[in-house]
């Protein structure tokens, strides 16, 4: 390590807020994917003025800093590729405001989506984007990846609430975007540009967020199929049937098989089920959309439609739900979730075509998603350590991101690009878009130190990074 | 590649098992108190996986990671993939001191009870007044933390005892030495054999414990497995006393704190409840509780070794308490006891009791009022 590095770095936050032990090294080389790297040292800030210091100081000296929230990413965003300072920004974890008048709350990148939803439910609130990391992401992790969640499809992601922000741009210097109104048409969206950005133009060190009263009711239901495509055709039957399920959650045969393994809910084991939510603020309201909802599992041949007959039947289903990728992990050690994204109309076109390149590649694929978006998570579950397995994983996850591109799609609907994707990144966006795209990056960070290595930005053209290491 | 530790052995599938999903960064009492990602469970079992991956080695270097943990099994319990978080650490200390690498503090435990009675290594043992090793239908084995250091909460609950007319003697205890399980060592036989001779020699058929870990040791390990066969109920003194009447009750505003060894360990959640329900109309649970409890931050032996993160831990509890609007915090446990109090500020007005000592001083209360 390098002393003048080492004493800049303890110069700006402190010695107590420096580290580079090798238990801090390791721990910070990875987040939830399969990638890792080693980073320099890690530098925990305690607020943006030491952010701002931090920048100067890394653009001087040209180290990379990988900014980085509760690293439960899934594309490898916060691993530090190209070495560099990690700035865990988790000890800047205030919730600084709460206009219920003004429908908004004021944060710290550090905190954590569950606590402000702790702080929200007291007023009758929430912020709706709930990632299943919930309980751990922090919010400056869900800005920079746009995080979405189960309610998407009638709530929309994280970039939907975003109104304002503070940030540290790469040479040091602190911009405010956005306002504190609803709405704005005021100069370019530069609140935007930094949502789902990844930490490569800006650290985020302030957001505001709008957010919503808290429906007060909701219906839950499920539905069993005897196959996918009868289950894909029944989620867009419901996006077009005049309803807006609050979630609409797809369920593939392994995903059940792996819930029933770690919990005492006894799902049915077929080849689909659908879970569905409607919300609202009297029962009657949701029972009414409830309704249209089973009629169209009904239509589509479904098995067997139960309605949750509690709260507690209901949070159950959901629990098991959101600890589906983590439960899979219990049948292989190594897995990739991906998170590829069509129009609604494609849906049952990308189930079927998943469980082609699931026998094609001859590898065990789970499938579960926010059906209700178009959003579906195929699981690629494989052994690590045996090289064949690694490579028909890349095959299929190659073949994944080819079938969403060709169905009008995108590669990630909610995860982000990180280093996973970036290989693909021209699969998807045309030469001019890559050339913006990178343009931007060089403008806002001409030494490229802010988390390089993803997103496929560094190179002039071509794939950008290597697929990480695996294992 | 043949296994190098017993560690990798017994849980290498466990460990990789882990899907770094960092759902037990929510629930870690040492990651709440420290915000160190390195000091988690997801932390610890990547330091495990880069060394069965032949890239680090298990070294000194990971002491205060692998050292720092409370086993207070809040992870396991919220682990989807399954991982047992708490053996696991368990094993590969062990397999540290096995090496050589082994936190000091850890390694003058063992020190002192290969030689002395107690992890204090007092000479004496104190009798609170009353005769030891006596006949008896049950016997009240006091625990460590509840003989040395915790005094006060120990004659509360003997007074309370004779006030009940239990038919009870203490013995010529030595520590159950389960502890040194956690902290990489094993579990002591000479010491659990005269703990067993002094039992025996009571004619008790029942052994009541004040201590939450001993329960956990006379009930879980094989090296007291002479209790089962003679047919010698164990019981923890909440268990005890959950179906008697005590006559009193208080107004005061009441919480209760699970103690890790207790609850998640044991699954005994209940019945402290059942009696405090009965002394305490206006009880209220605090944010977590049951399984969800946080830990106070004495277990595993970090106390000894990372105090200062351990009263961190603590100061986390007692916000929690205090967010409630108790004015009362119970708990089954004197060494809960002991981390808590020692982390209560002045300005703190809450009271910390064990179960035990509060019902005795409401029952001194009220023979006084008469």
């Amino acid at each position: 390590m390098d002393e003048k590095l080492k004493n800049g770095l303890i110069g700006i936050v402190g010695a107590e807020n420096y580290s580079e032990d090798l238990i801090d090294m390791v721990s910070y080389s990875y987040d939830a994917s399969q990638h890792s790297a080693r980073p320099l040292c890690v530098v925990w800030p305690q607020n943006a003025e030491q952010v701002s210091r931090l920048m100067v100081f890394a653009n001087e000296t040209h180290v990379p800093v990988i900014p980085r929230g509760a690293g439960t990413g899934l594309s490898g965003m916060a691993v530090p590729i190209k070495g560099g300072i990690v700035l865990d920004l988790s000890h800047m974890n205030k919730i600084l405001m709460i206009s219920i008048e003004d429908r908004l709350v004021i944060v710290e990148p550090g905190v954590v989506y569950a606590n402000l939803e702790k702080g929200l439910a007291a007023y009758g609130f929430f912020f709706p984007p709930d990632p299943a990391s919930g309980k751990v992401s922090t919010l400056g992790g869900n800005v920079a990846t746009n995080a979405g969640g189960v309610k998407g499809a009638k709530y929309g992601t994280t970039r939907d609430y975003v109104l304002a922000l503070q940030v540290v741009l790469p040479d040091g210097r602190v911009m405010r975007t956005g306002s504190r109104a609803m709405k704005s048409v005021s100069g370019y969206d530069l609140t935007r540009l930094f949502v789902g950005s990844e930490g490569t133009l800006g650290v985020v060190t302030e957001i505001t967020l709008k957010i919503n009263p808290r429906p007060t009711a909701t219906s839950t239901a499920s539905a069993t199929f005897g196959n996918l495509e009868d289950a894909g055709r029944a989620v867009s039957q419901i996006m077009h049937s005049g309803i807006i399920p609050s979630v609409l959650e797809i369920l593939g045969k392994e995903t059940i098989l792996a819930i029933n393994k770690n919990t005492d809910l006894n799902l049915p084991e077929v080849e689909a089920m659908l879970l569905a939510e409607t919300d609202g603020y009297t029962k009657g309201e949701t029972e009414y959309q409830m309704a249209k909802v089973t009629e169209v599992f009904a239509r589509n041949n479904a098995l067997e439609i139960k309605q949750a007959k509690s709260d507690e039947e209901a949070i159950n289903l959901w629990k098991a739900r959101k600890s589906a990728y983590a439960v899979l992990a219990r049948i292989k050690t190594h897995f990739v979730l991906e998170d590829v994204t069509v129009p609604m109309g494609k849906v049952a076109d990308l189930l079927k075509g998943i469980e082609a390149i699931s026998r094609k590649h001859d590898i065990q694929i789970a499938t579960f998603g926010h059906a209700g978006d178009g959003n579906l998570h195929p699981q690629i579950l494989y052994d690590g350590y045996n090289p064949e397995d690694v490579k028909k994983m890349e095959a299929a996850s190659a073949d994944l991101f080819a079938l969403a591109i060709s169905l009008h799609g995108t590669l990630t609907g909610e995860h982000g690009i990180g280093l996973s994707k970036a290989p693909f990144m021209t699969l998807e966006h045309d030469p001019a878009a890559m050339n913006v795209m990178r343009s931007l990056k060089r403008m806002f960070d001409p030494n490229n130190i802010l988390n390089p290595g993803k997103m496929a930005l560094d190179d002039a053209g071509g794939p950008a990074s290597e697929p990480g290491i695996h294992g | 590649m043949e296994a190098k530790y017993d560690f990798e052995r017994k849980y290498r599938e466990q460990i990789l098992q882990c899907s770094r999903c960092g759902f037990c960064q929510s629930v870690c009492p040492v990651y709440g108190a420290t915000l160190r990602p390195a000091l988690n469970a997801r932390g610890k079992m990547l330091l495990l996986k880069e060394v069965m991956d032949g890239k680090i080695e298990l070294g000194k270097e990971l002491i205060d990671s692998l050292f720092q943990c409370t086993t207070c099994a809040s992870c396991a319990n919220n682990c989807p993939s399954g991982v047992n978080v708490p053996e696991i650490i368990k094993q590969v200390r062990k397999d540290m001191v096995n090496i050589g690498s082994c936190h000091p503090a850890f390694a003058g435990m063992n020190e002192v009870l290969q030689k002395s009675t107690n992890i204090y290594a007092e000479d004496e043992l104190p009798d609170f007044d009353r005769k030891r090793d006596q006949k008896a239908a049950y016997v009240y084995f006091i625990g460590c933390v509840g003989a040395y250091r915790e005094d006060e909460a120990t004659e509360g609950a003997l007074d309370l005892l004779d006030r009940l007319s239990v038919d009870y003697t203490l013995i010529s205890e030595v520590c159950c030495s389960g502890v040194l399980e956690d902290v990489g060592y094993s579990l002591n036989p000479k010491l659990a054999s005269q703990n067993l001779e002094r039992i025996f020699a009571t004619g008790a058929k029942t052994v009541i414990t004040g201590c939450p870990y001993c329960y956990r040791t006379f009930t879980h390990r094989q090296e007291y497995d002479e209790l089962r066969k003679r047919g010698i109920t164990v019981l923890h003194i909440s268990q005890f006393l959950k179906d008697l009447d005590f006559g009193v009750t208080t107004d005061k505003k009441v919480t209760y704190h699970d103690p890790c060894d207790l609850g998640r360990h044991c699954g005994i959640y209940e019945e402290p409840r059942a009696t405090i329900r009965k002394i305490a109309p206006d009880f209220v649970e605090m944010q977590h509780h049951h399984a969800d409890s946080l830990c106070c931050g004495a277990g595993g032996g970090v106390r000894g070794a990372y105090a200062k993160n351990s009263l961190a831990m603590a100061r986390r509890r007692l916000k929690e308490a205090e967010d409630t609007g108790a004015e009362i915090l119970l708990t089954e446990c004197n060494s809960c006891v002991h981390n808590l109090a020692n982390a209560k500020l002045r300005k703190q007005n809450i009271k910390i009791y064990n179960t035990t000592a509060f019902i005795n001083e409401l029952m001194t209360k009220k023979v006084r009022n008469k």
